[in-house]
């Protein structure tokens, strides 16, 4: 029993370093503020899924109960694993929506304690009429009946981009099962059918708009006027209590019988060597699993722990929206990790909708020094092709690619079809642009929607990027009649250099439906995020 | 309130003293830390705080892991590293065909590999004539087994409806962990109708290549197939290979959780099956530390009461009454040799 002893030591040690650590805190801040919650325990910072942005509340109770400071960042599942492929990880703690890219980019086996949290399937939501008109209510439904609904028009949807996010890449990875006729399991040789090709590229394009993430998928479905997403059971549930109180039509969630995915979502701490950070991520473990914090988690949507949905919270998953608790989830098996990375590849380079992106380019005078230096750096990280494989941003053999360089007027326009030498040779004109005069981003934007008026954009992923450190004079209200005489649903984002000043960029974004990004911070972040609404 | 917490930081720092004081007072022994890979299903027994408080106080040691495959490991870098601790002797025939003869190695723990399932499907497979049971434990056919593997029948052909695509079982990828490479062992002897060696195993690669290709990706921890086979359900993981010490640590661990869902989870035995035996390789002097620590009576008592490895003293666990799972084999007979080290290596090589 000295053992036991030796551990209430400890403890009482940690307890009087937690509350010295505290005291020295409040201190500093002048203590007498006793509103602020002072985080003694420190500080856990966790890269996750944006799917669970929804358990914000649960862990804001168990910040406020342990004095712990959670920093979430939120990335697509994919881009998780890729970080946990760098030499630094910046992270406490992952929280990727399934273990398969925990796993996959978890190389030196860094990752130490991963315990899924909760499990929910990747299904299908679609407005319930159309659901009902499709024929999909109360049947057994396979992802073919999807397919054969998509191919022939009747059906449009939303799904994050396979190369960033586990749910995007779900569906992609169940579509080539369909297409191939349901085989064992996919291998390398049926990816080289030409047949396959086609019928996939037919199929991508029929995706609406995409996203980078789940979360962000589900608000951008809300924020639009959709008929479909690909999405976890859980932000379906989120989604449609959301459409019920604004009055409007619910999805109706299908469970394709040979399967999608279910997402285990494995939360694992990053083995830096800090015990005092494990100690903290092991705390949080134990309550995220607790049986009250399961409980909670459960009303949110998820399914968790051993035994199925308790009897308690049967209404959250509401049969007449579909949902199926109690259901067989029979998921596609994924292929093996080569073969995998070989489908996402083509998915990036080959089958996904060619985008045509036009970049308008602030060389305006505001931007001069550093805010240049930063835009043409981003640049190369886009445009040079061997840069941009190393983030799966490569360009694709159809892609249309548009630089509109800009100060008060637009200063010329340079376009490069295809992913050969003449996208690359762009790059040149980016950095021998002068900088000087002032600024009008709304007269590049405007000119970057006349010319997708040239381009059949059903062919296309369209998209406007403002490259600009935000502070325009010019016209909104010219440039929203201009969008508006388009009639397509072309969203302008923004990645913000320099000086930055975000009130126009985010009007802007706001009114097409899109986002702005901080490029000073995180450009591959910014660059990867746009690229994945693509 | 000033004079308030004055007081408090006063009282706090005569307990730090007192701690302080306390602690120096005890430290008799030098605490060594140590640090190695480690298979995923033995966590569970060195996270166990009882086991780590005789480690820390009869031998001194603090036993730091970083999570590994068995096969994994072996060709993994040994940076700072004291000891590799994987879940077979095939590991340690590949870690001295690559580096030599280890510092030291012995054997700490054992365990079955075993088939876990559901209790619809073990009632199918027995309909179908692959499992049986006998006085409550259940026993798989590994020729028969084999055999629908094999041919891709379906589940829907043994009359489980409610489940897509063929019989198979979920494995771990045996080029990087254990039990997946010990089922695909059985697999291989199973073909080759007794120990696979090198003269035979050629003949059955291709057929070991169309099992195992129809599993797609592959977990590579035995713990996380585990824990996947009890929480995503019957539809995505119907059946799966495991060790037998996972149930019944699960069940200790857990009990309340087991009560619940011990009516549905299904262990059974292949006949053969084969023994995974943990071996601990000691990379140092530091690392050869954990070998007597872990032999330690006390420590191997724990590794069966709540961990469910069969140790040395327990080979026969006489009293598995304690962790309330039905349909433990007492002794198990038919045990099949692992093919040896050069085969296992050719298989890997066919596999990945």
């Amino acid at each position: 029993m000295k053992g036991k002893r030796f551990t209430a030591v400890i403890l009482l040690v940690f307890i009087i370093c937690t509350l010295a650590a505290g005291c020295g805190r409040s201190g500093e801040s002048g203590g007498e503020n006793d509103d602020n919650i002072s985080y003694a325990g420190g500080t856990l910072k966790i890269i996750s899924g944006s799917e669970n942005k929804e358990l914000e509340p649960i862990l804001e109770e168990f910040e406020r109960r342990e004095g712990i400071e959670i920093e979430m960042t939120y990335k697509g599942s994919l881009d998780i694993m890729r970080q946990l492929g760098e030499e630094d990880i910046p992270y406490d703690a992952v929280w990727p929506a399934s273990s398969l890219w925990l796993t996959t980019g978890d190389t030196d086996h860094r990752v130490k304690h991963a315990e899924s949290i909760s499990v929910s399937p990747v299904v299908f939501g679609i407005k319930q009429s159309l659901a009902e008109e499709l024929g999909f209510v109360d049947e057994e439904v396979s992802v073919s009946d999807l397919l054969e609904a998509i191919q022939s028009g009747s059906l449009k949807f939303c799904m994050t981009s396979a190369t960033q996010s586990n749910s995007g890449a779900s569906a992609y990875i169940g579509f080539l099962y369909a297409l191939l006729g349901n085989p064992e399991v996919i291998t390398s040789d049926d990816l080289q059918d030409p047949a396959l090709r086609t019928e996939i590229q037919n199929l991508l394009a029929g995706v609406d708009r995409s996203s980078g993430s789940s979360d962000w998928l589900k608000d951008m479905f809300l924020q639009g006027d959709y008929d479909a997403m690909v999405n976890y059971e859980c932000l379906m549930i989120q989604a449609n209590r959301q459409l019920e109180e604004q009055g409007e039509e619910t999805l109706y969630v299908v469970y394709p019988y040979d399967g999608l995915s279910i997402a285990d979502s494995p939360l694992g701490y990053v083995d830096n060597g800090d015990d005092d950070k494990e100690g903290m991520f092991l705390r949080l473990q134990e309550y995220l699993l607790s049986e009250e914090v399961q409980n909670q988690i459960q009303k949110t949507g998820r399914r968790t722990g051993y035994t199925g949905v308790s009897e308690e919270n049967r209404d959250v998953f509401r049969a007449d929206w579909g949902l199926q608790s109690d259901r067989v989830l029979s998921p596609i098996k994924m292929p093996a990790t080569d073969v995998l990375f070989e489908c996402l590849d083509l998915y990036q380079t080959d089958f996904k909708k060619p985008s045509l992106t036009v970049y308008c380019l602030d060389y305006s005078g505001s931007m001069e020094g550093e805010g240049n230096r930063q835009l043409v750096q981003a640049m190369e990280q886009i445009l040079i092709q061997e840069n941009a494989r190393k983030n799966f941003l490569q360009a694709s053999e159809n892609e249309i690619n548009i630089l509109i360089p800009f100060n008060g007027y637009v200063i010329d326009t340079y376009t490069a079809e295809g992913n050969g030498s003449n996208l690359e040779a762009l790059y040149d004109n980016v950095k021998n642009q002068m900088v000087g005069g002032d600024t009008n981003m709304y007269a590049a934007a405007s000119a970057g929607i006349e010319i997708m008026k040239n381009y059949d954009l059903s062919k296309y992923t369209p998209a406007v990027i403002l490259l600009t450190d935000g502070q325009s004079g010019g016209s909104p209200s010219d440039f929203k009649a201009v969008y508006e005489s388009l009639g397509v649903d072309v969203p302008i984002f923004s990645i913000m250099f320099g000086q930055a000043d975000e009130t126009q960029l985010q009007q802007l974004a706001d009114y097409t439906n899109a986002r702005v990004f901080d490029g000073r911070e995180d450009l591959t972040e910014a660059f990867r995020s746009v690229k994945g609404y693509n | 309130m000033k004079t308030k917490v004055t007081g408090l930081v006063i009282l706090l720092a005569v307990i730090a003293v007192a701690v302080v004081y306390a602690s120096v007072g005890r430290s008799a022994v030098e605490i060594t830390e140590i640090n190695g890979y480690v298979g995923g299903e033995k966590i569970g027994l060195l996270e166990d705080e009882d086991v780590q408080e005789i480690l820390h106080d009869r031998y001194g040691l603090v036993l730091d892991y970083a999570k590994a495959g068995s096969i994994d490991m072996i060709t993994a870098d040994f940076e700072g590293r004291n000891f590799l601790f994987p879940s077979n002797q095939t590991a340690l025939e590949l870690y001295r065909q690559i580096n030599g003869d280890p510092l030291k190695s012995e054997i700490v723990l054992n365990t079955p590999i075993v088939l876990y399932t559901h209790s619809a499907v073990a009632e199918a497979l027995t309909g179908a004539g692959m499992a049986s049971v006998k006085d409550g434990v259940y026993y798989v056919d590994m020729v028969k087994l084999t055999e629908a593997l094999e041919k891709g029948t379906k589940w829907s052909d043994i009359g489980m409806n409610q489940l897509y695509g063929s019989i198979t079982v979920g494995t771990t990828d045996p080029t990087k962990s254990n039990s997946g490479n010990m089922f695909a062992g059985l697999i291989a002897d199973t073909l080759c109708g007794g120990v696979a060696d090198e003269s035979n195993i050629d003949e059955v690669i291709p057929r070991i290549q169309v099992i195992f290709q129809r599993l797609g990706y592959m977990e590579s921890s035995s713990s996380d197939l585990f824990d996947q086979f009890l929480k995503t359900g019957m539809g995505a993981k119907p059946l799966i290979a495991g060790y037998e010490n996972q149930l019944l640590e699960f069940a200790a661990e857990n009990p309340d959780t087991w009560d619940e869902i011990k009516g549905d989870i299904v262990m059974m035995y292949p006949t053969p099956t084969v023994w995974s035996s943990h071996v601990y390789i000691a990379l140092d002097d530091a690392g050869a530390l954990g070998i007597d620590a872990l032999l330690d009576e006390e420590v191997q008592e724990l590794a069966w009461e709540k961990h469910g490895f069969r140790t040395r003293v327990y080979d026969t666990p006489t009293d598995a009454d304690h962790f309330g799972v039905s349909g433990i084999a007492e002794e198990l007979t038919q045990i099949a040799p692992m093919p040896d080290a050069e085969t296992m290596d050719r298989i890997i090589k066919a596999l990945s």
